[in-house]
């Protein structure tokens, strides 16, 4: 009997549901084990490790910012973000894309995944998850961070246009944190092996909707308002030119580096995903293949065989039973002409049985 | 005996429940979204669309760093620092006492235009290690009583500098309580300049932030004076050099508009500044310095970006070279099975 094991996975069927209710995992035929663990076990195994490298990615740049922020003001605790920014980044503006990014993400089709079992070595291993990728992730949101810091704060020291007029501490942080969401939504695409028209509408209009409250927050004063409000600030910083080559240059910056160290790991150290990818770049989406066979559209040979079941045929009555079954007595003795009675029983084991006859009974 | 209707609808054809196509199958509706088999677009990040994209950057990078570039070395700029040099020599053993007393501050500076300067010409203060965003002082403002005379006495968030003797301070905080008070007299060749105060302030803060109706009331009048008196007259609407000084700077070094010169000025001109040296940064060894510059349609002397740009589109052109002559002496065939982990190294691999 079976003590442990890493996951428990029960086949629903002819002996019941005893195994389906005390497993992890149910399928309804032994052939569906081999989808579960070679493509839905090794997917999801690519999925949860990309959703949590972002998140701690995502984060990590968000919260860097404002560590970088705190050597300039005196050690003080003075926030960088306003509160509100800060509370709707992880709600808003960089939830949506990762959570389609872990429903959809497929390094090679489902029949690829099949034809190369092989591939399921890549999570024994543990390849997406050990330190040395965190060790990359959280490189790349430093770098980030830094870029989105130090970018907008030393260019944003004199007159940011023709007219003058200065930054003050709202305008210069919401800048950055406009940069920093464009930057970190991205990112996704960037990640992406296998990128959805849901991509691109969640990370756009997440993007949309920080700007869209960007434009809503900062156009509304109440009475209730903190002192630290960012008042007209979107509107100041969309009047100038800086922004908008500001906007161009530091995402573009940022994901730079993540630019360049994918395309130097596919080159000289790829995964074998990658590699299988590249074999079968030129194959076109075979959806219908992917599917697991259970539709009832039928093989030519097995139309056939259907097919010929369905015409009138002679049903042995041999039972196997040696010298007790009616089967055989009724049947030699037609073979002699002689009247052998059905036997009680065997009429009452028939009747309970539910099938169809295929043939009208005789 | 448990019935089999789990398997039995979707049993291959053949068997003998086959028409059971005609029995309700148990299947989910099928859908592209559940079934995920959403088209999709699968990006293989070869070498040609690697050196490709760094190609596209660096073509539209260098232009826009050109630009940027060109537009601030238009830029104009004349710094001078004079917080040391108005300390009279016999002083400087101890300027904060000096800062402090009742002496005359007045101090004449000269400026020599290095090129000509094309009006309308900005005139800067800029203050150095003048933490403006530290926490306590940028909470120390009441946003609702600068709008309007009704919330008078909302200054909780002011202290210490939210009242006198009782009596509601209006503007509140440290903020206005350090107002920047240098005042700074241009003339050239014995012409003085005017030096324009109006519009130096964002037009938002000028309508919304700051009410027309709201006068200044009991300030300064405190036992320690922190900055500038304020003209009790005059609504806080029209007190530019206060809105702009509210407007919390975002770095320890900061420069705040102060006024502009509406005429030209040619190179080689020399700009006497009559300026009284009143504030107090010499406790903190804070630097004081006054800026003239020019703009342009990106805005004051700003190298950054255009370096920024041009660097970046620069190293793309680089990596560009790079990566063709990486591909060229060491290529690796796409698709090419022998990289896979169990082709390679018998049972190894990442």
């Amino acid at each position: 009997m079976i003590q442990a094991a890493h996951v428990g996975i029960g086949i629903s069927g002819m002996e019941g549901m005893q195994a389906v209710m005390a497993s992890d995992f149910a399928i309804a035929q032994f052939r569906f084990l081999t989808d579960l663990l070679l493509v839905h076990g090794r997917w999801s195994y690519l999925r949860i490790c990309k959703v949590v490298m972002y998140f701690f990615y995502k984060n990590l740049t968000f919260t860097l910012t404002q560590f970088w922020f705190t050597f300039r003001t005196g050690f003080s605790g003075q926030r960088f973000y306003d509160d509100w920014f800060q509370s709707l980044y992880n709600v808003f503006f960089t939830a949506l894309p990762v959570i389609v990014l872990g429903l959809f993400e497929k390094d090679v089709s489902a029949s690829l995944s099949k034809r190369y079992p092989e591939l399921y070595r890549e999570g024994i291993r543990n390849s997406f998850f050990k330190w040395r990728v965190v060790a990359v992730w959280a490189t790349s949101a430093v770098y980030q961070s830094l870029v989105c810091y130090l970018f907008v704060t030393t260019s944003s020291f004199g007159a940011i246009n023709s007219s003058g007029k200065i930054f003050g501490l709202w305008d210069v942080s919401t800048l950055v944190f406009t940069c920093l969401v464009i930057a970190v939504n991205v990112r996704i695409l960037l990640m992406s092996n296998s990128i959805t028209r849901w991509h691109y509408i969640t990370v756009g209009g997440s993007i949309l909707a920080w700007l869209v409250f960007a434009f809503v927050y900062c156009g509304i004063t109440t009475s209730r308002d903190r002192n630290e409000n960012v008042y007209f600030v979107i509107y100041v910083l969309m009047s100038t030119f800086y922004f908008y080559f500001t906007l161009l240059l530091v995402p573009a910056v940022s994901l730079l580096g993540d630019f360049i160290y994918q395309g130097v790991e596919r080159w000289f150290f790829p995964y074998d995903y990658q590699i299988v990818q590249e074999i079968h770049r030129h194959e076109s989406d075979a959806t219908k293949a992917d599917h697991l066979e259970i539709e009832n559209e039928l093989t030519p040979q097995e139309a056939r065989s259907y097919a010929i079941s369905q015409l009138p045929r002679e049903l042995s009555k041999h039972t196997g039973f040696a010298f007790d079954s009616p089967g055989y007595e009724s049947f030699f003795a037609s073979q002699l002409g002689v009247y052998a009675p059905q036997k009680a029983w065997d009429v009452a084991r028939r009747a309970s049985m539910r099938s169809r006859p295929k043939v009208p009974k005789k | 005996m448990p019935s089999n209707t789990a398997s039995s609808s979707s049993a291959p054809a053949g068997s003998a429940d086959s028409s059971a196509s005609r029995t309700k199958s148990k299947r989910p509706k099928y859908s592209k979204f559940t079934q995920q088999e959403l088209p999709a677009c699968k990006p293989i990040l070869t070498p040609g669309w690697v050196i490709l994209t760094f190609l596209v950057i660096s073509v539209i990078f260098i232009p826009l760093g050109v630009v940027s570039l060109f537009a601030s070395q238009d830029v104009v700029e004349i710094v001078d620092r004079y917080d040391n040099d108005c300390v009279p020599t016999p002083a400087r053993a101890n300027k904060v006492a000096y800062i402090q007393g009742v002496s005359d501050k007045s101090c004449n500076r000269t400026l020599v235009v290095p090129k000509k300067m094309k009006q309308p010409i900005y005139v800067y203060y800029q203050l150095e290690n003048f933490y403006q965003n530290h926490r306590r002082y940028v909470k120390s403002r009441s946003d609702s009583q600068l709008r309007s005379v009704k919330d008078e006495n909302q200054i909780d968030a002011c202290k210490p500098e939210d009242d006198v003797n009782g009596r509601p301070i209006v503007p509140c905080g440290l903020i206005a309580w350090s107002l920047f008070n240098d005042t700074y007299a241009l003339s050239k060749n014995n012409q003085p300049l005017t030096v324009n105060k109006r519009g130096i302030a964002w037009k938002s803060d000028r309508e919304h932030k700051f009410g027309k109706n709201v006068f200044p009331k009991n300030f300064q009048e405190g036992n320690i004076t922190g900055g500038g008196r304020l003209d009790a007259n005059k609504s806080l609407s029209e007190q530019e050099d206060l809105i702009v000084w509210m407007r919390t700077a975002a770095l320890p070094t900061f420069r705040k508009l102060y006024g502009k010169i509406e005429s030209d000025l040619e190179k080689g001109d020399t700009i006497h500044v009559t300026l009284l040296n009143n504030y107090n940064t010499y406790s903190f060894d804070g630097k004081k310095k006054l800026v003239l510059s020019t703009t342009s349609w990106l805005g004051g002397k700003n190298d950054f970006l255009g370096i920024a740009y041009l660097t970046v589109g620069g190293i793309c052109f680089f990596l560009a070279l790079v990566f063709t002559i990486m591909y060229l002496v060491k290529p690796r065939r796409l698709g090419d099975p022998t990289y896979l982990s169990w082709n390679r190294v018998p049972g190894g691999g990442r």
